[in-house]
């Protein structure tokens, strides 16, 4: 566990010999990316071993391991290092897996393409942020990772560097992510100057007892989570995740759907027992988790872009997570992060599977896709059963395990009631898409004429994801912990035995209300959008009000595009004119004027007329004469 | 030498000399005519040795410092005459003029 420094070196090493020399290597140096993801994967899964010895009996609380990076004595010593515990390795596994099954995916998606070798090398680069993200046991550490990432982020979604659409969505991504950032930093400043130190064990052990000045607290704990919002698409800083979609396939299931957007999960689990100390941020956490959750969920029924959809319902997926942390069930967080990896990536890879045998992404142009994808088909209804939430799908037990930590958490149950709300939302809106891509009647006849199943390489890995997505759910059980060498089921991994439920109780009344409002949501969704969806085009005509506004994502991205005509480009035209006018023309180039006509002025002083220089010196004889020797009388 | 303090002033000379200083200055102001202008720098010059030799003879006599001043600057006003009249000739030669005013290429 003290080598895990050894995992983001080994894609940083990859990173660097693609960028440098991939046009030379053979098939532009593909196989050196794989082969080191999966050494890095079979590296986690050591270390996986390494933490089961470690745990026991449940009491582990992690290992640290650093290196001296600044010293300045008594002012500035930095340490920075890994740090390894029960989360750490859950977000160890789900990347490098991940990470391994879209880079088999991409030989096959992205073939051909002119910038191949430079795809694999900045996918390199973003694991090997990502993993130094969660290894990170500092905060400056984990910062300098998480602008990484999101610089990959954005490399990779405006990878279409040809596409405005793509230029401008990479760009939408960085700057609302960034606005994120920003706050990130400050809070990350703030506990510097409070407790003098980064490292993020002993700022939690500081917090905990109470030695932080609340007040500072709580503003760093509002900025950390602004960062958290932003790159986890948490309300208002949403609007740069279904824009992302803009970037190749892969890219949308590596890291908007499986690890980046989790990254402020992941922050936010990491330093929950801080934000548990700040009064009312849990509630925030919840509160701003629900909007995002229902909103996607409201806004996911009416997109006509198949990626649009999975991309809603990532946002829907983050809210929950989000919520989860609120009432401060971690583990329930961790395992709905866990599963939701395999799900979301296997929807995203399966979705791009579909685009890339139908060259179409709008569901108008889709339908009848089932008989002619026999992989892809069934992987995207096993994935979307599971984002559902059907019983005994992964999706399932990670969502009752979230409402079992709302149940008996310490946010009150208005909050439990809303996710309730939104479970058949979300049932509903993965059914529709469902349907309309893949049963029915074909809409485009050209379009189903020419699909076809994806070659091996692309349905490999979503048939693995989409196993994964079936079992995954079932490591909560105590039986199957034992049987993979833990020494408890999922819950009594994460939380170790002081801390937290060591075993999964079920609330029976929620979940059988879970199972039966998913399956009527899903009844429901076969009876509006089946055979010629009727019942669809009543309810968009019942309420075109609804509709537009679903369909429109709430007019929140036309609101921040006026916010940013009127005041962001306004004030940067009243800054560019005092520039402008008053700094250059006034200032600098007034002054040399203004010299230069004094100069221009002067001139006349030379006559040429010896008599006036003759005046001249007498004059200054007689004024020496005075200043020099007039005082003495 | 008594005689010469019981009877004059030293005031009177330096009231002179400042007279006929001021009277040199204003012609080299005033005048037109480049030769005046050297005349009147002649007045100047000796002006000053008036001075000289009066604060020599009334302050310290037996120390000959303001007589020999007076002595190089009557020399040095001869050779500089000499060379200035030289230079007035070439200039109205050149320009037909002896007039400063009418001299003033050298100007802005």
């Amino acid at each position: 566990m003290g080598d895990a420094w050894v995992l983001p070196a080994l894609p940083i090493a990859g990173f660097v010999v693609l960028l440098l020399f991939s046009p030379w290597l053979p098939r532009k140096g593909d196989w050196l990316a794989i082969g080191l993801m999966a050494l890095a994967f079979v590296l986690v899964l050591v270390i996986g071993r390494d933490v089961q010895n470690a745990i026991g009996d449940g009491n582990f609380h992690g290992v640290a391991r650093s290196w001296q990076w600044s010293n300045i004595p008594g002012a500035l010593e930095i340490r920075m290092g890994t740090f390894v515990d029960q989360i750490t390795l859950v977000m160890l596994f789900v990347v490098t897996l991940v990470a391994t099954m879209m880079m088999v995916y991409s030989t096959s998606y992205m073939h051909g393409d002119r910038r191949y070798g430079w795809f694999f090398a900045i996918v390199s680069l973003f694991v090997a942020s990502m993993l130094t993200l969660v290894l990170a046991d500092n905060l400056l550490l984990l910062y300098f990772a998480w602008e990484l990432v999101g610089l990959c982020s954005m490399l990779l979604i405006g990878y279409y560097n040809d596409k405005q659409s793509a230029a401008e969505a990479a760009k939408k991504a960085f700057i609302t992510t960034r606005v994120g950032d920003v706050g990130l930093l400050i809070g990350i400043i703030i506990l510097f100057t409070q407790t003098h130190t980064f490292n993020i064990q002993q700022i939690l052990h500081m917090a905990e007892a109470g030695d932080i000045n609340s007040k500072w607290l709580t503003g760093a704990a509002i900025c950390m989570f602004a960062g958290a919002c932003g790159k986890s698409a948490q309300f208002p800083l949403h609007v740069w995740l279904p824009d992302a979609m803009e970037g190749p396939t892969p890219v949308s299931a590596l890291i908007h759907a499986a690890t980046m957007v989790v990254a402020g999960v992941y922050l936010v689990a990491r330093m929950l027992p801080l934000f548990e100390v700040v009064n009312g941020m849990p509630e925030l956490i919840t509160v701003i988790g629900l909007i995002t959750t229902l909103g996607a969920a409201l806004i996911g029924l009416t997109q006509r872009d198949i990626k649009r959809v999975v991309a809603y319902s990532t946002l829907n997926s983050l809210g929950l997570m989000m919520v989860a942390l609120g009432s401060g069930a971690v583990g329930a967080a961790m395992l709905y992060l866990f599963v939701h990896a395999f799900f979301k990536a296997s929807l995203f890879l399966a979705s791009g599977s579909v685009i890339h045998a139908t060259e179409e992404q709008e569901v108008d142009k889709l339908g009848g896709l089932w008989s002619k994808m026999p992989i892809t088909a069934p992987v995207f209804v096993i994935g979307a059963a599971a984002m559902a939430g059907l019983i005994p799908l992964s999706g399932f037990w990670a969502k009752d395990e979230i409402l079992a930590g709302l149940y008996h958490g310490p946010i009150d149950h208005a909050a439990l009631v809303l996710v309730l709300i939104s479970l058949p939302i979300t049932a509903l809106y993965m059914t529709r898409v469902v349907l309309l891509t893949f049963f029915g009647e074909p809409k485009d006849h050209h379009v189903f004429e020419h699909a076809h199943e994806s070659p091996p390489a692309m349905t490999a890995p979503i048939a693995i994801l989409a196993v994964l997505t079936v079992v995954g759910g079932f490591v909560i059980f105590e039986g199957v912990g034992k049987a993979l060498g833990f020494h408890s089921g999922w819950l009594g991994f994460v939380y170790n035995a002081a801390e937290g439920p060591e075993q999964f109780k079920v609330v029976w009344w929620l979940s059988i209300f879970s199972v039966v409002s998913v399956g009527a949501s899903i009844l429901a969704g076969a009876w509006i959008w089946g055979g010629a969806a009727e019942p669809s085009k009543r309810a968009a005509a019942f309420s075109p009000f609804f509709y537009r506004m679903s369909l429109n994502r709430f007019y929140v991205d036309e609101l921040y595009q006026l916010i940013i005509d009127k005041v962001v480009l306004a004030s940067g035209r009243a800054v560019a004119w005092f520039d402008r006018a008053i700094v250059n023309d006034s200032g600098v180039n007034g002054t040399g004027e203004a010299t230069g006509y004094l100069g221009f002025l002067a001139k006349y002083s030379q006559t040429g007329k010896i008599p006036n220089y003759a005046l001249g010196i007498v004059v200054g004889v007689v004024v020496i004469a005075i200043v020099a020797f007039g005082y003495r009388t | 030498m008594e005689s010469v303090h019981a009877s004059i002033p030293l005031s009177n000379f330096i009231v002179l000399s400042s007279i006929l200083f001021s009277i040199g200055v204003y012609g080299v102001l005033a005048r037109r005519n480049a030769v005046l202008m050297l005349m009147s720098v002649e007045l100047m010059l000796n002006a000053v040795s008036i001075n000289m030799v009066a604060f020599a003879v009334y302050t310290a006599p037996t120390f000959f410092v303001g007589i020999i001043f007076a002595v190089f600057v009557i020399t040095i006003a001869a050779a500089e005459v000499g060379l200035a009249l030289a230079i007035v000739l070439r200039v109205f030669r050149n320009r037909g003029t002896a007039n400063v005013d009418e001299i003033d290429t050298l100007k802005w």
